[in-house]
């Protein structure tokens, strides 16, 4: 071969630099690192047209500055004149973006020519782009390229031939333009001599002093005397930043992009869902009522799995009398009916919520609903003394407290990670809406439907009030920082995977839940069985004996049980109300009530005849407001290291939710 | 650049799309200056731990993150909730 080359691929990541590198030089490259670094480097070779080249793929990164070690060994090795070319790579579906490669390259002296690959993603994005007047600005060749179509390689050969010819240098007049309108530049690129560091323009040096580049800043220290030196930094004290360099960076893509990108922009507006949810009016509005309709829609599905629920009780009196009659010990009979199948009667039911509701929440997360919540309530979190992402983990926690209080780790600020979470103990979990809809549609049928409204409500209400009180003690007023969200696009739900995950939650709630269920329903019933069949049972002692403190919390000793053991997890609340309201036999309403139905009598019935109304309202909202479960405290006590507000989140709760009691018990009694 | 920092300096949240209406320009324009932002370390991405993230970035306590209970919180949860990036503190 009578002569060689060597081309340095310059791009950002993704821009398709491996894939021209593979299609040059086939098998014939190696992978070794660059000297003393610990990154890759990529090397081949070709030939064409009866010439050898040797390609080096540089390490991909987002610009040229002292970020990394990728960076800083990809603008040295273009310097350092090792390579003949540098062929810069951008990606012609979104120039704007992917030509700060090009601009933060400027001012770098080595003969280069410009690439627009993916131009076969930009035909189809509908954009034309006039190559030849972009080429007129920079002074370099370029030319629309697909790195992908292989066949069609004619123009990059052609360019390259070009560009090393003409030793092509990019034009940098226009964006040295720009930068004059950087505070500070003109003098430092005046203190700085042509060729302080060989290879690099005093523009590119002094932009690099004003975007603080460390590597610079060195290098230029020994380069010049002392006291160019303190007078460059002094410059650079009153100079601007990156942010003004980078502006500059992108003002001159604009002017070279000029009119040879053309495509039928569109005026940005919001959508017609978005002007209202985005909006500062209305949006918390439509958010609460989507949130509340997304409950109630939340029946509908629940309704064929609460059928199983009811079908699994109907079996009760001919599996207690089959096993009666084949003379099985009563103790065990009673197990099988009150434990067993009265236990799987209440979980189906639950689980019917649980698939519904996730159904339906996965629905609005996955149509894009859930993030526009986040954004809505955002300056909200503002007056609740926390920053915008803490709506991100109160969102977790209406799935699991746990993940809410790990979700806090977000936030860096030990103050307002102690309020999140202890806020987002206010949020009812997973669990508590699948016992909510169960026991409020039991007692209250389709008004159901006015206590998960008037739960909802209670919850805002309850997350203001503690902000409110434990607020002033974990945060200070600060200054609060903006945020940009990009919120994902309106689309069709994918039901496949939405139903994947429904059915994968559903069915890792039911091994949970019945778990816990049947553990702490055995566990309540043997405590409450009593041989004789009188009203025995230790538990029915302690019970009548607590009962005259409970009544004043509105709640029947059983009920304030069952309240107790939802501190361990909401599902164990149900685990003793299936335990303590069944065929044990307790006072004389209970005994009548059985004498009626004997142990096939409906459960529903036996609760309504032995729990008033407002009775069940205090246990519903104390249930919901209590602490989540002890797995919730643990992960609380994890994330915030401190005992003392893990125990006085734990006394708060536990001293609010029975005043909720209180307060629903006594506006039912006024109700009923 | 300034104009949007300016505009995030009074502490509330925009849309991307909000940001170019604000500013009257386009979205491929914010969207390349939010990243020139991040890499500049102005703006910071907030990537929140879901469960079973292991001793992600960012976590406080690495490794005991596995213990989150799948039925509260399936792991394929919360997915689609879009990108949130917070101003630095100056
Ligand atoms: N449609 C299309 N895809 C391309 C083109 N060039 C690269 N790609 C694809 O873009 C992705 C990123 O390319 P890659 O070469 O890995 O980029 P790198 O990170 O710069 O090395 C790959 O999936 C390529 O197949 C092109 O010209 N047209």
């Amino acid at each position: 071969m009578s002569q060689s080359a060597t081309i340095a691929l310059l791009g950002q990541p993704n821009s398709g630099k491996s894939t021209l590198f593979n299609a040059l030089t086939g098998l014939r490259q190696h992978v070794g690192n660059w000297p003393g670094k610990t990154v890759e480097k990529k090397e081949g070779s070709f030939s064409h047209a009866g010439k050898e080249y040797l390609v080096a793929d540089l390490p991909g990164s987002y610009s040229l500055s002292a970020n990394s070690d990728e960076e800083v060994i990809t603008r040295d090795y273009i310097a350092s004149g090792k390579a003949d070319v540098v062929c810069i790579l951008a990606d012609s579906s979104q120039l704007q973006r992917s030509l700060y490669m090009l601009a933060d390259f400027a001012g770098i002296d080595a003969p280069c020519f410009l690439l627009l690959n993916m131009a076969d993603v930009a035909k189809d994005q509908g954009k034309q782009i006039d190559a030849e007047a972009i080429e007129q600005k920079l002074g370099i060749p370029v030319i629309p390229f697909s790195a992908t179509d292989t066949k069609a390689y004619g123009g990059f050969y052609e360019a390259l031939d070009r560009a090393l010819t003409k030793k092509a240098r990019l034009n940098v007049e226009a964006l040295s333009g720009q930068y004059d309108s950087v505070k500070g530049f003109r003098e430092i690129c005046s203190l700085i001599p042509e060729g302080a560091i060989a290879g690099y323009s005093p523009m590119w040096i002094a932009v690099k002093v004003i975007e603080n580049d460390k590597v610079v800043l060195d290098r230029l220290r020994n380069a010049v005397d002392a006291e160019t030196f303190g007078r460059i930094e002094q410059a650079k004290k009153d100079a601007q930043s990156a942010v003004e360099t980078g502006g500059c960076k992108f003002a001159w893509i604009d002017e070279v992009l000029g009119s040879a990108v053309t495509k039928e922009s569109k005026k940005v507006s919001l959508g017609r869902l978005d002007r209202i949810y985005t909006s500062r009016v209305w949006g918390k509005a439509a958010v609460i009522f989507t949130v509340l309709f997304g409950l109630i829609a939340s029946f509908i599905p629940a309704l064929p799995l609460m059928g199983v629920g009811s079908v699994i009780l109907m079996a009760k009196a001919p599996v207690g009398n089959a096993l009666t009659s084949i003379g099985c010990p009563e103790v065990i009979t009673l197990i099988v009916t009150d434990v067993i199948i009265q236990s799987f009667s209440y979980i189906f039911k639950m689980l019917g919520f649980v698939f519904g509701v996730t159904l339906v929440f996965g629905l609005l997360e996955e149509v894009g609903i859930m993030a526009r919540i986040s954004y809505v309530f955002d300056n909200t979190m503002g007056k609740l003394g926390l920053q915008g992402k803490s709506v991100m983990p109160f969102l977790v926690s209406f799935g699991c407290t746990m993940g809410g209080a790990a979700g806090a780790r977000v936030i860096d600020n030990w103050g307002q990670k102690v309020l999140t979470i202890a806020l987002a103990w206010a949020v009812p979990c997973g669990a508590a809406w699948a016992t909510i809809p169960m026991l409020s549609s039991i007692f209250f049928g389709p008004g159901a439907i006015v206590v998960i409204t008037a739960i909802l409500f209670t919850m805002l209400l309850h997350m203001w009030v503690t902000a409110k009180i434990f607020g002033s003690r974990l945060v200070k007023k600060e200054e609060r920082y903006g945020m940009i969200m990009e919120l994902p696009p309106y689309h069709k739900p994918r039901w496949r995977a939405l139903f994947g995950y429904v059915m994968g939650r559903t069915k890792e709630t039911f091994i949970r839940v019945t778990k816990v269920v049947l553990m702490v329903c055995g566990l309540f019933w043997i405590l409450s069985y009593s041989p004789s069949g009188g009203n025995g049972g230790i538990l029915y002692r302690i019970g009548v004996a607590i009962e005259p403190v409970t009544k004043f919390f509105g709640m029947p000793w059983q009920l304030f049980l069952s309240y107790v053991a939802s501190a361990v997890g909401k599902e164990g609340a149900i685990g003793v109300i299936s335990a303590l309201y069944n065929g044990g036999s307790y006072g004389a309403a209970f005994t009548q009530a059985m004498s009626g139905g004997g142990t096939a009598a409906n459960l529903s019935e036996i609760l309504l005849a032995n729990v008033s109304r407002p009775e069940a309202l205090a246990f519903i909202f104390a249930m919901t407001f209590n602490m989540p479960c002890v797995v919730a405290l643990a992960a609380t006590y994890q994330e915030t290291h401190s005992a003392k507000w893990t125990a006085r989140i734990v006394l708060y709760y536990t001293v609010v939710s029975l005043l909720l009691a209180f307060a629903a018990y006594h506006i039912g009694l006024l109700i009923w | 650049m300034e104009e949007l920092l300016t505009l995030l300096g009074d502490g509330h949240a925009r849309t991307i799309e909000h940001l170019a209406m604000e500013l009257d320009t386009s979205i491929e324009d914010v969207e390349r200056k939010i990243e020139f932002l991040e890499h500049a370390g102005r703006i910071r991405r907030v990537v929140f731990c879901r469960g079973g993230c292991n001793g992600c970035s960012g976590c406080s306590t690495k490794g005991s993150d596995g213990v989150m209970c799948k039925g509260c919180m399936p792991e394929n949860g919360f997915q689609n909730m879009g990108v949130m990036w917070e101003v630095c503190k100056a």
